[in-house]
């Protein structure tokens, strides 16, 4: 399992002060795995995600990611870390509210050395797999709370990311938009073969993931 | 930097882009105004001596004849001697000079004052060549007179007549509006120089009073290199003596009296003051809005922005915002500097410089030379100070983008 890994943490430790939020976590995501994270809020799950994803740095303990380990890199190394390989998606969509749909989705590919045609191209493409093409030139707040998640999930993908990291994507969706968005990510991780850590409260959502995780008091207890 | 992105910012955030702008165009109008002030004072105070083609006038003051008969000096400007006026003009920076001889002449049934004049030179009293209203102007090497049309008026005197003057008859060939022209110099009747020296020549009372020889004279008009007017005017001095009034743009300006017209560094430090408080309220506010975007901003670093690229991005919207400040501080301050063009200014002409006798009526009234002042903003002005905005821009974007861009995403993106 640890050879297949395309990314793990070994002993993860975070701190602020003198509160421990994560005590010695190890784990591993497969390539092509949906793993889901569960348990209660405040249990360390955000920062656990945050550790493995290069937005912030562990106390103690190494985060690698296909073989390479980030957990000494520079904070613009690991910037060009994420655009290279790492999808977000939040819980608040957070899309900028001044772009318009395909401007939001091509955000990460702006600094990058390519035309601004081929960066349209590429929005495009993501936006047509989320099946909003009749929605590209709009702002955010024209679009519905699924529509923005779609807009997320296409910003995540526009990079061809290895793995993407959804923390409580369903949170401020009703029920039924919250399957659909799942269902997406279900279909990116096995058409694509994405792998996909998610972070989330509800058990029902969790069920459908390869694998659960559940975290307790800065700890994984199963 | 990613222009797309920048154009959309600014647009979408328009209102918060303006108020940050709007701060820094005040400052910028204001540094604008105080300097266009400043020039239109100088400019100003350069006119009274340009009238005359001059922008230094030299005369020295002497002592008050003992008996008003004949021909005189006034007090203010006894003789000027040929062998100082060759020291004064091989001083390095004289471009050209121009000569006078100012005397009054109290016959005994009426006074004159008298002004011979170089009636070929360009420099000097001999520009109211343009002002002559009927008849001709002087030439040269002959015995004739120009009259004050006022003057003329007054005595009915015509062209053709033949004014008595200590004794000589003198034939009107012009009548002169020297109104229209220059508050200096100004005369009841125009001789050519060597006359009015053959006057001066033949009067006790004047060569009692201050000894004078053919070839000397009593006022004299510089024209000088604008940068070496100071200098020259200490050297002339020193070869004057004491007794030595020396007038030039600068004097003009002291006479002024405005805080503009008083001190470059007053303009400089008012300037200085207007644009550090524009800084610091173009600098609040946008920081301000950009503390607004810390969630932004931390979305870009997320999605793999770098540090240099948050920096670059904001430093760009940062200038082009203070570049439109700018642009409407410069609009602002021409609409401003328009208005003010209208206002009249009074340069007030020194009495040494007035001809006219203060025991005659009218001869203590102070003179005026009043003009609209001409108020512009200069290219160099209005370049220098768009340029500043955008440095400010440059300066303002980088301080603050290098501070926000510290800030972990994850702080930001964590409490949604």
């Amino acid at each position: 399992m640890i050879n297949s890994a395309i990314l793990s943490g070994v002993d993860l430790r975070k701190s602020y002060g003198s509160l421990e939020v994560l005590k010695g976590v190890s784990f591993a995501v497969d390539k092509g795995e949906f793993a889901c994270l569960v348990g209660k809020s405040g249990c360390g799950k955000t920062t656990l995600l945050s550790l493995l994803s290069g937005l912030e740095k562990p106390t103690e303990g190494k985060v690698s990611l296909d073989g390479k380990e980030i957990t000494d890199s520079s904070e613009d190394e690991l910037a060009l870390y994420r655009r290279e390989n790492v999808g977000f998606i939040f819980q608040s969509f957070n899309l900028i509210p001044t772009l318009s749909a395909w401007e939001n989705v091509a955000l990460p590919l702006f600094p990058m050395k390519i035309s601004q045609e081929q960066q349209r191209q590429r929005a495009m493409e993501m936006l047509g797999k989320m099946e909003l093409d009749h929605r590209t030139e709009h702002l955010p707040s024209a679009l519905s709370g699924g529509e923005k998640q779609r807009v997320a999930i296409a910003r995540a993908l526009v990079n061809r990311p290895k793995i993407i990291f959804a923390d409580e994507p369903t949170g401020n969706l009703d029920s039924t938009t919250g399957e659909a968005i799942m269902s997406i990510l279900h279909r990116l991780n096995d058409e694509d073969g994405v792998a996909i850590l998610m972070v989330t409260h509800e058990a029902e959502l969790a069920k459908t993931a390869d694998r659960l995780i559940r975290m307790k008091d800065g700890e994984i207890v199963a | 930097m990613n222009l797309r992105y920048m154009v959309k910012e600014l647009y979408y955030q328009r209102r918060r882009a303006m108020i940050a702008a709007f701060g820094l165009s005040i400052g910028i109008a204001l540094l604008i105004i105080l300097n266009a002030l400043s020039i239109a004072y100088r400019q100003a105070a350069q006119i009274p001596l340009k009238e005359i083609g001059a922008n230094i006038t030299v005369q020295r003051a002497g002592d008050v004849p003992q008996e008003l008969s004949g021909a005189v000096f006034p007090c203010s400007a006894v003789t000027l001697r040929n062998d100082e006026l060759e020291k004064i003009g091989s001083l390095p920076g004289i471009k050209g000079m121009g000569k006078g001889l100012l005397l009054w002449v109290f016959d005994p049934d009426r006074a004159w004052i008298v002004l011979g004049i170089e009636s070929e030179n360009t420099i000097g009293p001999a520009v109211l060549k343009y002002s002559v209203t009927e008849g001709r102007f002087l030439e040269d090497g002959k015995t004739e007179a120009l009259v004050e049309v006022a003057y003329a008026r007054q005595f009915g005197i015509k062209v053709g007549d033949t004014i008595p003057i200590s004794g000589r008859g003198f034939p009107v060939v012009g009548l002169v509006d020297a109104s229209r022209a220059t508050k200096i110099a100004v005369a009841n009747v125009y001789l050519p120089l060597k006359e009015a020296g053959a006057l001066a020549v033949a009067s006790k009372q004047l060569q009692s009073v201050s000894p004078y020889a053919a070839g000397d004279v009593n006022l004299l008009f510089i024209k000088a290199d604008q940068d070496q007017i100071g200098s020259l005017s200490s050297a002339m001095k020193k070869i004057l003596g004491e007794k030595a009034a020396v007038a030039t743009p600068d004097s003009f300006l002291k006479l002024l009296g405005s805080l503009f017209a008083l001190s470059d560094k007053f303009t400089l430090a008012a300037s200085f003051i207007a644009i550090i408080v524009a800084i610091l309220i173009a600098f609040k506010t946008m920081a301000g809005n950009i503390a607004e975007r810390a969630k932004e901003i931390g979305i870009l670093k997320a999605v793999g922005w770098t540090n240099r690229n948050v920096v670059f991005q904001l430093i760009g919207e940062s200038v082009v915002q203070c570049f439109l400040a700018g642009i409407l501080g410069l609009l602002i301050a021409i609409i401003v500097s328009y208005g003010l063009s209208f206002m009249n200014v009074s340069i007030p002409i020194p009495w040494e410089m007035s001809p006219t006798p203060h025991f005659l009526p009218g001869g203590g009234d102070q003179i005026f030379k009043t003009l609209q002042l001409p108020v512009t903003v200069p290219w160099s002005l209005a370049v220098f100070a768009v340029l500043l905005s955008v440095i400010i821009g440059g300066v303002t974007g980088g301080l603050l983008g290098r501070h926000i861009a510290r800030i972990k995403p994850s702080e930001v993106l964590r409490h949604d």
